[in-house]
């Protein structure tokens, strides 16, 4: 019955919780001891599960530094791409770092953190002499995807590929290596990191030019961004770059050089 | 003197009255299998295995010129403790609906069948509404309506995405509890009513004593029918951020980055819920031929 209770008034608080604001997010962490991170769980290896049950990977060493640096325990939630952003404004995390790009249309919804602290773009997996050159190679083929990914859209428009959409990276590649399509078009950095690293790949290449570079943004909620916490997220983000933290860590876990990192140093120090 | 007149073969039953002639008549259809008594029998639970342990063997054969790769087997036995906590959180959340949604259909129910017009319309139509609704669209609505954190008097009630799933959940097996107890009380000989009636009893009291101790056993098993198919929906709220046992078997895949093991990890899944729903479907059965009403 208490759960009844609660949800009666859930649909007279929706209205009153809106409202409900803190003053100052950055002593509302620092009062509550921990601040609540949204990473991806099924990235590797930016943010995967180890068999353990834990999320690990590089977005996970990131949390634990802004932790760290804020004097306060993480506390890791998985995300996916579509309730990342939700999670944020509901107040239900306080902060994203899960693989998420930064552009105009979802400047207006999240706080997005400059410097940027990764940037990547689309490139296809495919297997060894499938004839693939260039992007115009897949005018009217089948090309496995993954669903809501930002890059779908254009390569579908501009190369007329029939893209295959797929809830989730297990399923696309289990799509490729059947053969169901020619190729899988997803983020250059998993490719890249995937191909170095793994057997299984040994029959397949990155054939194209990575197109569409689109830088990875950290979020606040949006008006924090000119805050306290936005600030101090600034100048985490500023001495990840500076210090060489970010290519150390993203060595650390396994991923190929990133030449976005590189620039960002150099222009930063 | 008398006895020596029966035979010896013929000795008296163990019960007293307990005379083949006294034992209820069984309609030949009420032994006649069901049809999911035909489907889901111990030859299915074989056939699954075999495919189970068919694509584990044909894996190892397709590995052995990879040696170096970990086998299917031992990379499901390294998850599985993992995975058996999701599982543990599906079996938790789909408990949690059923009792949740068992009571409010109860009451339902009962008000489907109220003399008052205005309280049964309304009842009937909650019943129609949440029974014709698809669940993930229930879900939804639930997760993306409900707050997570709602403050009532500077108290703050944190309500994570799980509750909200089992509220979710909840409202369909309501609606089904729902217009089961409106057909079992409805099944219930009106003699009954008058008879309590004849006996002083006011419609509460006729309810409470009479009617709904009798409508246990009819509800029993579509009752956990329903809760096996329950348990069967929960990956749903997979689809709406919950870490069940899909959330963290997809975790699982992307981080082996197998392409081999989508399939057998599924299967493992797979035969994890039909263990688990499997006893629950045969004990059902076995209710409803033990309840079976020969009209």
């Amino acid at each position: 019955m208490k759960i009844l209770a609660q949800l009666t008034f859930g649909a007279a608080a929706l209205v009153l919780s809106a409202g409900i604001a803190s003053a100052d997010k950055l002593e509302d962490i620092t009062a509550a001891g921990k601040i609540v991170v949204g990473v991806k769980q099924d990235y590797r290896p930016w943010g995967y599960l180890d068999s353990d049950g834990n999320i690990v990977g590089l977005e996970i060493d990131l949390a634990k530094d802004v932790a760290d640096k804020l004097g306060v325990a993480v506390e890791l939630v998985p995300v996916v791409s579509s309730n990342r952003m939700e999670f944020l404004q509901q107040g239900r995390i306080d902060l994203i770092i899960a693989t998420m790009g930064d552009n105009e249309k979802r400047r207006k919804v999240v706080g997005m953190i400059e410097p940027n602290y990764y940037a990547g773009g689309a490139n296809v997996i495919a297997p060894k002499g499938s004839g693939l050159t260039a992007w115009a190679d897949l005018d009217g083929k089948d090309v496995c995807a993954i669903q809501g990914a930002y890059y779908n859209k254009q390569v579908a428009r501009d190369y007329s590929a029939n893209i295959v959409a797929f809830a989730g990276v297990p399923e696309a590649t289990a799509a490729l290596a059947n053969g169901s399509c020619v190729g899988f078009v997803y983020d250059n950095t998993w490719i890249e990191s995937q191909l170095a690293s793994d057997a299984q790949w040994a029959e397949y290449e990155m054939p194209f030019v990575t197109e569409q570079l689109q830088p990875w943004a950290i979020a606040v909620p949006l008006d924090e961004l000119d805050m306290a916490y936005g600030d101090k997220m600034r100048d985490i983000v500023t001495d990840w770059h500076k210090s060489g933290f970010l290519i150390e860590r993203n060595a650390a876990n396994g991923i190929a050089d990133n030449p976005f990192l590189q620039e960002q140093q150099d222009r930063l120090k | 003197m008398r006895a020596s007149f029966y035979p010896k073969t013929r000795s008296t039953p163990p019960v007293k009255g307990a005379l083949p002639v006294l034992l209820p008549y069984r309609s030949p259809q009420a032994t006649q299998l069901s049809l999911h008594e035909k489907l889901f029998n111990g030859w299915t639970v074989l056939a699954l295995m075999l495919g189970f342990a068919w694509i584990m063997v044909q894996q190892v054969w397709a590995q052995s010129g990879a040696a170096q790769q970990a086998s299917v087997p031992d990379i499901l036995l390294k998850w599985t403790p993992v995975l058996l906590k999701g599982f543990g959180f599906n079996v938790l959340i789909s408990i949690l609906s059923m009792a949740i949604g068992t009571v409010l259909g109860v009451g339902l129910g009962i008000l489907q069948v109220s003399p008052v017009t205005a309280t049964r319309r309304t009842a009937w139509l909650i019943t129609q509404f949440f029974r014709n609704s698809p669940w993930l669209v229930l879900l939804f609505y639930c997760i993306l309506l409900i707050p997570f954190e709602i403050s009532v008097f500077g108290l703050d009630i944190p309500f994570p995405g799980w509750v909200k799933a089992v509220i979710g959940l909840s409202l369909p097996v309501m609606a089904y509890m729902s217009e089961y107890m409106r057909g079992a009380i409805l099944s219930i000989p009106s003699g009954q009513w008058e008879s309590a009636d004849s006996l002083g009893f006011t419609r509460g009291q006729t309810m409470r004593e009479v009617i709904l101790p009798q409508t246990v056993k009819r509800l029993a098993p579509s009752w956990m029918n329903l809760y096996a198919v329950l348990t069967m929906a929960t990956p749903l709220v997979s689809i709406v951020g919950v870490s069940d046992v899909m959330t963290l078997t997809r975790s699982a895949l992307a981080a082996e980055s197998r392409v081999d093991l989508l399939i057998p990890m599924y299967l493992y899944i797979l035969s994890w819920f039909f263990i688990y729903c499997y006893p629950i479907s045969r004990l059902t059965v076995r209710l409803e031929r033990k309840f079976a009403v020969k009209l």
